[in-house]
């Protein structure tokens, strides 16, 4: 059962090959998509070409329901996934900074790695650029620890907010990106250029769209969240909630900067 | 150069696939912004080492005496580099270039590109991840926060893209 790693099965020393590894296929798949290429990657936001949406929300998708199916067959243990904690503020704003970071510079962080090893000497600055806005922050960071750590709700998922279960959201986020698809499609037809976008057949969208579609709807039928499908003896929500709040509370509980302590933050 | 690039929707259920065995396997999704503030730690560690311990930041990376390299994330962003450069080079794609719209000059265009990874550092800090870590590897986990954060990031790029139309038009 997974999370293999959280369940023993190897040790640190074979995490990192293991990191190294899915970086390979990370990068590969990058560049294969052409997003070591600032031009293309910058191109949705002038409604040109909408590989960036198209490959983001496809993974997104597949990983939803890769992850629930999971959970529903036993496979994996979802509350002992790393849950990404809700900072709202800092994440407002920091989206906000790097979307503007993102079209000045023409890459996001993982992007200006792939645009690096194929030679792009702007990647090459970007990636250094990096390098010397996390040693700002980390300079700085005394004076906006406050900020920081503000908005901190916990490892609330979107479940928790709209109190409906994972798998009628997993369903909503299906429709959600078919809809953006076929928006992204008639968009690119009319500002894009035929002649570098991809070909594909309309039926395998079709199939494509259908296909997801009847999973979400599959997964919003089940409920995944009925604890029937956690085999620990925990239901999955309390777990979840008792793994992720209880390391955050010496910072939701005493803010004053002597005793701050950042726990688990490896973020992106 | 060559730009017959792969069909978007094929690599996006691949890349699912890809976050899904890191999850399976893991616990956890891809990144890789924390390398390149790793990388600042190690090299604030090397010059002056009583100030990258005193750096309340940069301490985290150092907790135990560990090295800041030693991470998760940095072996995965090694990866990707080497991922990438694979691609790169069976796709004849790997060339020295600055690459830039028609209509801006070379050196405008590095100038941009520090300025845009400076601000990209800075905020893959400030929001703990950046589109892989925070927006992917969040939104599959349907992690409320991420949701909103990359929400945010097509908001400030869109909102931005008319007045740098000509560094990439």
């Amino acid at each position: 059962m997974g999370p293999l790693y959280k369940f023993g099965w190897f040790d640190f020393a074979y995490s990192l090959q293991l990191a190294a590894l899915i970086g390979f296929f990370f990068g590969f798949v990058l560049e294969r998509a052409g997003f070591g290429n600032p031009r293309k990657l910058t191109a949705i936001f002038y409604l040109r070409d909408f590989a960036v949406l198209k490959v983001m929300f496809t993974a997104i998708v597949v990983c939803i329901l890769g992850l629930l199916y999971f959970s529903i067959f036993g496979w994996i243990d979802l509350s002992r996934v790393h849950i990404l904690p809700t900072y709202i503020w800092p994440q407002i704003v920091g989206g906000l900074l790097l979307g503007v970071g993102f079209l000045i510079g023409g890459y996001c962080p993982t992007t200006s790695v792939v645009a690096t090893a194929s030679g792009k000497l702007d990647g090459v600055i970007f990636t250094l650029g990096m390098v010397f806005g996390s040693l700002i922050f980390a300079l700085v960071f005394p004076l906006i620890q406050g900020f920081y750590s503000s908005g901190h709700m916990g490892a609330v998922r979107l479940p928790d907010i709209l109190k409906i279960n994972s798998g009628i959201i997993a369903f909503l986020v299906c429709l959600m990106a078919v809809g953006a698809f076929w928006m992204a499609e008639k968009t690119e037809k009319k500002f894009g250029n035929k002649e570098t976008l991809p070909v594909g057949s309309a039926n395998i969208k079709r199939t494509g769209a259908t296909l997801l579609i009847l999973l979400g709807l599959i997964l919003a039928v089940i409920n995944p969240d009925r604890p029937v499908f956690s085999k620990s003896s925990v239901p999955v929500i309390s777990t979840e909630e008792t793994e992720q709040v209880e390391p955050s509370v010496p910072k939701a509980g005493a803010p004053s900067p002597n005793q701050f302590k950042i726990v688990d933050d490896e973020g992106c | 150069m060559n730009e017959r690039y792969t069909n978007p929707y094929l690599i996006g259920v691949i890349l699912g696939l890809i976050l899904l065995f890191s999850f399976y396997t893991m616990g956890r999704g891809v990144g890789s912004s924390a390398s390149f503030s790793r990388i600042a730690a190690a090299g604030v560690k090397l010059v002056a080492p009583d100030q990258a311990k005193a750096n309340i930041y940069f301490a985290k990376y150092m907790r135990g005496g560990k090295s800041p390299l030693l991470a998760w994330l940095v072996f995965l962003t090694l990866g990707a580099a080497l991922g990438g450069l694979f691609s790169a080079f069976i796709a004849n794609r790997i060339k020295g270039e600055v690459a830039r719209g028609p209509s801006i000059g070379v050196s405008a265009r590095l100038w941009l590109a520090l300025a845009g990874g400076v601000l990209s550092g800075f905020a893959a800090r400030l929001a703990r991840g950046c589109t892989s870590g925070q927006a992917l590897t969040g939104a599959s986990e349907l992690a409320f926060g991420s949701w909103i954060f990359m929400l945010c990031v097509f908001a400030g790029a869109y909102a931005t893209a008319y007045f740098f139309r000509k560094e990439w038009l």
